[in-house]
């Protein structure tokens, strides 16, 4: 089989085709909107038997995927940063409805300042939500993973909405070589949608998403969603043994690189990652011993294949894309609430947020991160947080903010 | 010659599809707006519910729906239902359900969403045409909340945000001619203390296509301050001054279904106002003539320009 | 520390009257806490409000598990289980209720180890089954019970009706000194800080289910049937049959729908979900409906 050159949204809208959805409500944001764009061509050529809808925003997108699921219909929407926020009431709302169906977020920093270029932000405020997180870090990912977020979402163990993310610009609008699945590959591991009890017809009424009173029945609730996100660890790795007996294609929820016997790793998410792993190779050939540890699945969290991924390391870089305003690093805090009764447990956590709003992380900021890792394991001492940035960054900024002016006394 | 249905009290049907034991307050106008909409819908209905008092009939493990029931969040129940809409129009099509087990989508709102929050979400609904019924319950505030003005509150009536002297300064916003502008198949107000009317508006609408909307008054005990059996009085009062009218849009063309008697003959706006504590303070502890004349003018400057 | 409970319908004044007690304790020098708790802000519902009084600082919250005093605004609440006015009740604690019926068939009906006291209606409230004045009338029956003084009453009566019209609050405070003298002073003792022998919780591992079930849906028709909302009724509606004119408008007009029309026309109202809203007296052209106070059926324990 001979790959194809397709951005990260072209593979997106591949798998989309591929999983036979019956509708797309949509609402158009950068950088997502070729992929709805893609998707509306295909419909109209008659190429996929589908009814797509623009709505009036992302909020209204999200309501009507989650109503449209709870009638019964395979769905499929896409949104990024802002409109994921502008929808968010719905993403937890629809979340609970115990629906199916697939979103893709293509990641994009934040407002305010509002910006074009992706960091984490958007999809990590979706992260209690209910919804499934699956993380890519290539195109080839990207298509497989919105096949594997249908079969994982649709499966009655599981029936939860499931977000695939993958980063704007970075993995968006960036051609790689992507292997695409035949329609029968495809079809053997998605099943036409068997919406099972979820549905809306006559003569078997239903009141969906109804009011509750009183902590406890709210308690319930809440936590049989919690229950069945946990169960979805067992069953992604189920569906990933099925997926690569007909692809040939190996995932699983924690990619480790060059983990074994490494005594310093990289810990990330997402398309920089990738960045990372020639890092590593450039690394391993001056005789450090490093490696990379990436959830792909972030909801639920796969705690025990980290904690087994990290054990007895001596440090890890945990380079976080993403910033919690008076915190730091989610990953980070992620990653020590899970360490931290491990008897195996690394012994230092670094602390760096870098790549926020789009900004680069360089080959040598990698090796940097590498060195001070080194020596905080060695000296027993961590360092504070480090934000990547550079003092020539700082000088630039400066010849802007002269420009921009300021209405301090004197000026 | 079309027959003429629901001519009498006794042609309105006599089996409720809707089921007793909510937790509405006792004398709830909405309620008794609801009960005739499923009385005429029948139960192949999906009602999409937007936050509101109205989202508490159905709360873990009851509802009186016999028909099904979704809630969304209160800004975007018309976009609930465009899902609900499409995914049933997508299942038939492909034969995955059978055409006589479809469902009649119905919207339903109070005025605090439908006249403010859900206000795009219910114009981006009529922009695409889709077809289903939107029932706001206008009980002219937000009463779920304790009754604060919203974009509904008459002028002049106090809320829990407007207890000044004067009342809430706004002027009910003009929601019928906002959604009649937008060029639906049908938008109509009704009011419950008039079921003839409603009733062979909602017929009317039920055998229509697109977007059919329905402003329905909703009196409110609790959040009006009058005692509830007073409630079916208060919505003939509000007709037959003037300040509820009935009328309904279709092809373009506005016409009013029942119009009050004429300026000398009809009463006037006090008697529909001295019934609420809401307008408690326009005739106590002093008749302030000055706003009640200005209440009055509205309305009559309404019905002299209507042809 | 005192812990007191007050039972209501919405819309009936325990809020009030927790806060006519809240501030009365507070107003003695007592730390204060009080709050109402409602399902919903809905007439009629059954709620509860709560006052904790303590010579030091309050860090307990909540509702109260472990009442000294229950007062009992509406007798209807008491064979409502979902009103949740009996539990806690232990022979330390006292009951106050609001009802022409004696103490002994309620203590004797109810198995009710503790005090319990009654509150007669006030002769010119029969109608209304004493609602007009119950937040006066149950603050007061608080401060009596807890023994606070008169003077401090009248203060707190005062502070929390002060948006009402001088009348009304002179037949508040009226209300508020004949309850003062009906009732014995301070016969409410403070409940222990700390309950002894503390019962361990019986946690379980919540176990996962299909979604079908643990998802928020209620899969079936009317369940709200399940619901009596006749239980709401102060007044009840009573058709005279040989009045009715057999018109529909009753039917037609309950808001409710629970007045069905048999086949020859005749009016039935279903009284297990009648709420009272009387709607149907109102609209009754031949005027064949009576309202009938519910406390006067009698026999509803």
């Amino acid at each position: 089989m001979k790959p194809t050159l397709l951005t990260g949204n072209g593979a997106a809208a591949r798998g989309v085709r591929l999983a036979g959805i019956d509708y797309l409500p949509a609402f158009p944001i950068t950088p997502q909107t070729e992929i709805i764009e893609t998707l509306a061509q295909w419909i109209q050529a008659g190429e996929m038997d589908c009814r797509m809808v623009t709505m009036d925003s992302e909020h209204s997108m999200i309501t009507a995927a989650g109503t449209a699921a709870a009638t019964g219909v395979r769905v499929f929407t896409a949104t990024s940063s802002q409109g994921l926020l502008y929808g968010m009431e719905m993403i937890y709302t629809v979340a609970g409805w115990r629906a199916p169906f697939v979103l893709v977020n293509v990641s994009r920093a934040l407002s305010s300042p509002i910006t074009l270029e992706p960091d984490h932000n958007d999809v990590l405020a979706a992260r209690d939500s209910g919804f499934l997180q699956i993380h890519c870090s290539t195109c080839q990912e990207v298509l497989d993973a919105v096949l594997l977020a249908y079969r994982l979402g649709e499966d009655e163990r599981v029936r939860l909405p499931v977000i695939v993310n993958l980063d704007g610009y970075y993995l968006s609008f960036t051609r790689e070589p992507v292997l695409i699945p035949s329609r029968k590959e495809a079809a053997r591991f998605l099943a036409p949608y068997d919406p099972g009890e979820t549905h809306f017809r006559a003569g078997d009424p239903v009141s969906q998403g109804v009011a509750v009173l009183g902590g406890s029945q709210y308690s319930y609730f809440r936590y049989e969603t919690h229950l069945a996100s946990i169960q979805a660890l067992s069953v992604f790795n189920e569906i990933c043994r099925e997926y690569e007996k007909i692809t040939g294609r190996v995932y699983e929820a924690v990619e480790g690189y060059r983990t074994t016997d490494a005594e310093i790793v990289f810990f990330m998410l997402g398309s920089f990652a990738t960045k990372a792993k020639d890092a590593v190779d450039h690394l391993r050939k001056t005789g450090l011993k490093v490696g990379l540890v990436r959830p792909r699945l972030f909801r639920p969290f796969p705690a025990q294949a980290i904690i087994r991924h990290l054990a007895d390391k001596k440090g890890v870089a945990v380079v976080d894309q993403n910033l919690s305003q008076g915190k730091g690093g989610i990953l980070h805090a992620e990653l020590s609430s899970i360490l931290y009764n491990e008897e195996r447990r690394p012994c230092v956590l670094v602390s760096f947020i870098g790549g926020l709003g789009g900004r680069d992380i360089s080959v040598e900021e990698f090796f940097e991160m590498a060195r001070v890792t080194v020596q905080a394991a060695e000296s027993g001492k961590t360092p504070a947080p480090r934000l990547l940035y550079t003092h020539e960054e700082l000088a630039r900024m400066r010849g802007l903010q002269s420009i921009a002016g300021n209405r301090s006394p004197g000026h | 010659m079309k027959k003429t249905i629901f001519k009498t009290i006794k042609d309105l049907p006599r089996h409720h599809p809707l089921g007793a034991g909510t937790p509405a307050c006792g004398g709830c106008g909405a309620l008794e707006d609801i009960k005739l909409f499923c009385d005429i819908l029948g139960e192949k209905t999906i009602f999409v519910n937007a936050a509101g008092c109205m989202t508490l009939l159905s709360v873990y493990p009851f509802t009186p729906f016999r028909g099904s029931w979704i809630y969304t969040a209160m800004a975007s129940a018309p976009a609930g239902a465009q899902g609900v809409r499409d995914a049933l129009d997508v299942l038939i099509q492909k034969k995955r359900l059978r055409p006589e087990d479809d469902l009649q989508v119905v919207v339903l709102t109070g005025d605090g969403s439908a006249y403010g929050m859900g206000l795009s979400a219910t114009s981006g609904a009529m922009d695409r045409n889709l077809d289903f019924i939107y029932l706001c319950y206008d009980n002219e505030g937000y009463g779920n909340t304790g009754h604060q003005y919203s974009a509904a509150t008459p002028h002049g009536a106090q809320t829990a945000t407007s207890p000044e002297a004067g009342g809430y300064w706004g002027y009910k916003k003009d929601l019928f001619s906002i959604w009649a502008a937008h060029r639906p198949s049908y938008v109509a107000t009704v009011s419950g203390s008039d079921p003839l009317d409603m009733a062979r508006k909602i017929k009317k609408a039920k055998d229509l296509k697109g977007p059919r909307m329905f402003i329905a008054l909703a009196p409110c005990p609790t959040g009006w301050h009058y005692d509830p059996k007073e409630t079916v009085a208060i919505g003939k009062l509000a007709v037959k001054t003037g300040i509820w009218p009935l009328k309904e849009y279709i092809d373009g063309k506005v016409t009013h279904s029942k119009k009050p008697l004429s300026k000398e003959k009809r009463p006037g706006v006090e008697e529909y106002l001295e019934k609420q504590g809401r307008f408690a303070h326009l005739f106590k502890p002093r008749r302030n003539d000055e706003l009640l004349a200005e209440i009055q003018a509205r309305v009559d400057d309404y019905w002299d320009n209507i042809p | 520390m005192y812990r007191i409970r007050f039972h209501g319908r919405g819309g009936q004044g325990m809020k009030t009257a927790g806060r006519i007690l809240g501030t009365a304790f507070f107003l003695a020098g007592y730390e204060v806490q009080d709050a109402p708790l409602y399902g919903a802000e809905r007439r009629g519902a059954p709620m509860l409000s709560s006052v904790r009084a303590n010579g030091k600082p309050i860090n307990e919250r909540g509702i109260i598990n472990n009442p000294d005093l229950v007062i009992i605004a509406d007798e209807s609440l008491l064979t409502l289980p979902a009103a949740g006015v009996l539990p806690g009740l232990t022979s330390h604690s006292v009951l106050l209720i609001q009802t022409d019926q004696s103490a002994g068939t309620i203590k004797n009906h109810l198995h009710i180890k503790g005090e319990v006291l009654i509150l007669p209606l006030p002769p010119d409230e029969k109608t209304t089954g004493g609602m007009a004045l119950a937040s006066a009338s149950c603050g007061a029956a608080g401060a009596r019970l807890c023994g606070l003084a008169l003077d401090i009453l009248e203060q707190a009566v005062r502070l929390e009706l002060k948006t009402l019209s001088p009348n009304i609050i002179e037949k508040n405070l009226a209300r508020s000194r004949q309850v003062f003298a009906l009732l014995p002073a301070g016969i409410v003792r403070e409940g222990k800080e700390i309950m002894a022998g503390w019962q361990r919780p019986h946690w379980i591992d919540l176990p996962m289910e299909e979604a079908s079930i643990s998802a928020p849906a209620i899969h079936g028709g009317a369940t709200s049937l399940n619901m009596e909302t006749g239980d709401w009724r102060i007044l009840r509606p009573v058709i005279r049959t040989d009045d009715c004119v057999r018109c529909g408008l009753c039917h037609v007009f309950c808001p409710e729908g629970v007045i069905s029309l048999t086949d020859d026309g005749l009016p039935e109202i279903d009284y297990h979900h009648c709420k009272g809203c009387l709607i149907c007296l109102a609209q009754c052209p031949a005027h064949a409906i009576d309202a009938v106070p519910e406390h006067d059926k009698g026999g509803k324990l």
